[in-house]
């Protein structure tokens, strides 16, 4: 039973590959440049997931990660003229270095208290990347930053993100799927059951913080190869919260959920920005509308209609709710 | 770095009274924000856009009669009441559907009626800056310390104590504030004992937005009236309620006075940072204080 | 094996556990009774490292172990169930216990080997020890409140200890799930060789089974001993009139 399960969501896999494989000779290049944006906002998602829908931890500023990544990207590649594959490495090992520090002080704290430490501390770096003119010219934010030359069209680009995004996403999978990320799983569901059993909470929650602000910090740099610019609210708290809302409509406790979230989010931002510029309503009335009828989000909702009794464990029990 | 003048008593001086009158209007605005935390144990994201819809009203509500003193009275008046009804009209309709649902909803959807209520104001204000005068009695300066401190100011300076004192004398004294109390610590027993929670619910979150609103009407004419002003000052008013002690109305003075004054010492600083300055006290705090310097209510 | 030294532990102004003693020699069953609010709950507890004592100490095989957290307690040798079922709701009964099973394998942080396949027969043993192979891919969040309870042992069995706390065992049982669930115990410690210190408000269960009686009352350990001891105690009887409570 389960392998067949597995096997045609594989095949579905396969023939959404080959079409996005085909997808920039013949699309116009604007939709290229928005299935690009989609796979940079996926795996921000996806990593945002990582620690809050599988490991239950209130990440309320990730964007901080990905604002790291994108700006070390720009400023090693500007400023400090490094070879550009070392860029490459360096920005996400930035991006996790601002993760296990901040992390750090954030897994002492439970919950809410852990939320509101981490908009502080990435409030701070978001005000010093506003306000540091002189390196990161503030709010203009750093244009015209060179990227390679296998990504310098919308093409190239395209080909460079999905492959990227597609790497990343496999070894999330793996990571999903292994002990780590079921005892991260577990952490998430009791963390004192998870203590005496021998498991060190706090240690494995940071493990898992500097993995997925390791991935939002590829996010970063492949917003930058895309863009060729970065500017400070990459750092602000309201991207945080979209992301986040991603997740939920994608439905957090499934693993490929924030894909589909963050593919809905900015498909519907693209096309609401034609029609109107009330976008930020819209999506308001969109978080309420899932929040009153579709709390496990449009995966979660999808899976449990048509795998009903197949594979269990993606349909959580409904109408259970935390205590805090 | 021009801090050559920065370190005279008479810059030092003026700088602490602004950072003071700012530290009373985050202090208005947050005691609302720790007041609906302290009893929903909900942070209100929406928090930051009815602040802004005070603002925006109290700059309608002057037009409408002149733009004159009569407007300024009237908007301080009638904006913490119309941000009121808002709330009201918005925990009634949708909230309070919400409150057995886990805690995340109810912040998502705070964070969901801040964006809407933010492009509500785009919507019927546009997205031009405002600005409106203070009232002839509170226009102008005082000497104080040798440097000219604005008259408007100082009527903060009166308006922040006795914002506090109400609320005080409110929560203390009187029954129904009480009952707001008991049901932040326990609102399972105040449940039991007969009150209906829900509307004891309802009255703590319009209550606390009517602040929200109160505190947009003052800092109204300070400076100008923008979209935008919602979202810098929510994460203000976070930090702000973190750091003093969730639901703690206290540590929200304590809190805003931390931020407000560290905020106008750092103009004198380091101008170009000094946004900064409140940002690493608060940091500073919370890695001494993880949960905040005076006691949270829950 | 177990030495709880004159323990205390206050919240606040109130004194939950007030000089408690306890003795577990190796291979015992151990009860430990008192009325409700006795301090039972607190005591283990502290035993097991989630709350650290004011003042005493508790020593595990010659090594105190008052102020260790929770998870260095459990690779000492000692492991727990908890009073409210406390399991992952959200995992299979599989996953429940492998996630003990790899805890005490040392596997917890490995990244890139797909779990399903491993701690298999470890796991799938431990499920059969306890009866609960059957429901292996159920949701832990949709059993029946008795296999809630024995999941709770199957999970602490995943860390091969040397001594097992249950905490209220049958709690809301039946009495047949009660015997049978005390049968298991039994056995499993028998076939383990495991020491078992449990609490019990039913006293029929402790009488018939526990080698050692541990009487709590208002935080303070009034006494312990073999069962007969015990019962024929005044002190006990004054404080504990009747036994059986809840």
């Amino acid at each position: 039973m389960r392998k067949q399960y597995f096997s045609k969501s594989l095949w579905v896999c396969v023939v959404l590959l080959v079409a996005l494989l085909l997808a920039p000779p013949i699309l116009p290049r604007f939709y290229t440049y928005i299935l690009a944006v989609i796979f940079v906002t996926a795996l921000l998602a996806m990593s945002l997931n990582m620690v809050v829908g599988h490991g239950g931890m209130f990440q309320f500023h990730h964007c901080v990660f990905y604002g790291v990544g994108a700006y070390t990207f720009a400023l090693t590649v500007t400023k400090a003229g490094w070879p550009m594959w070392l860029c490459f490495v360096v920005s996400p090992l930035a991006a996790a270095l601002a993760g296990f520090v901040i992390g750090w002080f954030c897994v002492r704290l439970t919950s809410l208290y852990f939320g509101m430490l981490q908009i502080s501390l990435g409030s701070l770096l978001w005000a010093i990347a506003f306000r540091w003119y002189s390196l990161t010219k503030g709010d203009d934010g750093i244009h015209s930053i060179p990227v390679p030359g296998f990504a310098a069209t919308t093409s190239s680009a395209y080909y460079f993100i999905l492959f990227s995004f597609i790497l990343c996403v496999v070894v999330m999978y793996l990571i999903y799927k292994s002990p780590f990320g079921v005892t991260l799983q577990a952490t998430r569901d009791n963390p004192a059951r998870c203590s005496a059993v021998g498991i060190n909470v706090r240690r494995h929650q940071l493990m898992a913080i500097v993995i997925a602000t390791f991935f939002a910090g590829v996010a970063g740099v492949l917003f930058v190869v895309l863009e060729k610019s970065v500017f400070p609210d990459l750092l602000f708290w309201v991207l945080s919260l979209e992301i986040f809302i991603m997740c939920l409509l994608g439905g957090w406790f499934t693993f490929a959920g924030p894909i589909l979230g963050a593919a809905i989010t900015v498909a519907l931002r693209t096309f609401a920005g034609i029609y109107t510029e009330y976008w930020t309503l819209i999506l308001g009335v969109l978080l309420i509308l899932l929040i009153f009828f579709l709390p496990e989000g449009a995966m979660g909702f999808f899976l449990q209609k048509f795998e009903k009794g197949r594979d269990k464990e993606t349909a959580p029990p409904r109408g259970q709710h935390a205590e805090s | 770095m021009e801090t050559a003048h920065a370190f005279t008593v008479a810059a030092m001086g003026s700088q602490f009274f602004v950072g003071l009158s700012r530290a009373m209007i985050l202090f208005v605005v947050t005691a609302g924000l720790s007041f609906v935390l302290g009893v929903l144990r909900v942070p209100n994201i929406a928090h930051g856009s009815l602040y802004m819809i005070g603002a925006f009203c109290a700059f309608s509500l002057s037009k409408l009669f002149g733009g004159g003193s009569t407007g300024f009275w009237l908007g301080l008046i009638l904006s913490p009441l119309i941000v009121a009804l808002v709330s009201l009209i918005a925990e009634r309709a949708l909230f309070c559907h919400l409150y057995k649902r886990e805690h995340l909803m109810l912040l998502l959807f705070t964070f969901a009626l801040s964006l809407i209520l933010g492009d509500l104001v785009k919507l019927v204000w546009g997205a031009e800056y405002r600005s409106i005068m203070a009232p002839k009695v509170l226009q102008g300066f005082v000497s104080l310390f040798g440097s000219s401190f604005p008259r408007y100011n100082l009527f903060l300076l009166i308006i922040g104590p006795l914002v506090a004192f109400g609320l005080w004398f409110f929560t203390n004294k009187t029954k129904l504030g009480k009952i707001a109390r008991a049901a932040a610590v326990d609102r399972e027993m105040v449940g039991a004992v007969g009150i209906n929670v829900s509307w004891v619910f309802a009255f703590a979150f319009v209550f606390g937005c009517f602040f929200a609103g109160l505190g947009g009407a003052l800092v109204a004419p300070t400076g100008s009236i923008a979209l935008g002003m919602d979202h810098h000052l929510i994460i203000e008013a976070f930090l702000i309620v973190t750091i003093g002690g969730l639901g703690n109305m206290w540590g929200a003075m304590v809190g805003s006075l931390i931020f407000g004054l560290t905020q106008a010492f750092g103009v004198l600083f380091w101008p170009q940072f000094a946004i900064v300055f409140p940002y690493t006290a608060v940091v500073i705090v919370l890695l001494i204080w993880p949960r905040g310097i005076l006691k949270s209510v829950w | 094996m177990l030495k709880v030294e004159n323990l205390y532990k206050s919240f606040d102004k109130f004194l939950a556990v007030n000089g408690a003693e306890l003795t577990v020699e190796k291979g015992q069953l151990v009860a430990v009774i008192g009325p409700n609010g006795a301090g039972k709950t607190t005591l283990f507890n502290l035993i097991t490292g989630m709350l650290k004592p004011d003042r005493g100490r508790v020593v595990f095989n010659e090594e105190d172990i008052s102020k260790l957290p929770p998870h260095d307690i459990c690779r000492k040798g000692i492991a727990r169930s908890f009073q409210i079922a406390n399991v992952f709701p959200r995992l299979t009964v599989f996953k429940n216990v492998q996630v003990a099973v790899l805890s005490q394998q040392r596997k917890s942080s490995n990244l890139f080997r797909p779990a399903h396949r491993m701690a298999v027969e470890e796991t799938n043993r431990i499920l059969s020890s306890v009866g609960l192979l059957e429901k292996a891919d159920h949701l832990a969040g949709s059993l029946s409140h008795g296999d809630h309870r024995i999941l709770e042992i199957a999970i602490a069995l995943g860390n091969e200890p040397q001594m097992l706390i249950l905490d209220e065992p049958t709690a809301g049982m039946s009495p047949d799930e009660t015997s049978s669930t005390m049968g298991l115990i039994k056995r499993l410690a028998e076939t383990h060789g495991l020491t078992i210190l449990f609490c019990e408000h039913d006293m029929d269960v402790v009488f018939n089974t526990a080698q050692s009686i541990m009487v709590m009352h208002y935080g303070k350990t009034i006494i312990q001993g073999k069962p007969e001891e015990v019962k024929s105690n005044m002190e006990v009887q004054e404080a504990y009139l009747g036994g059986a409570d809840a």
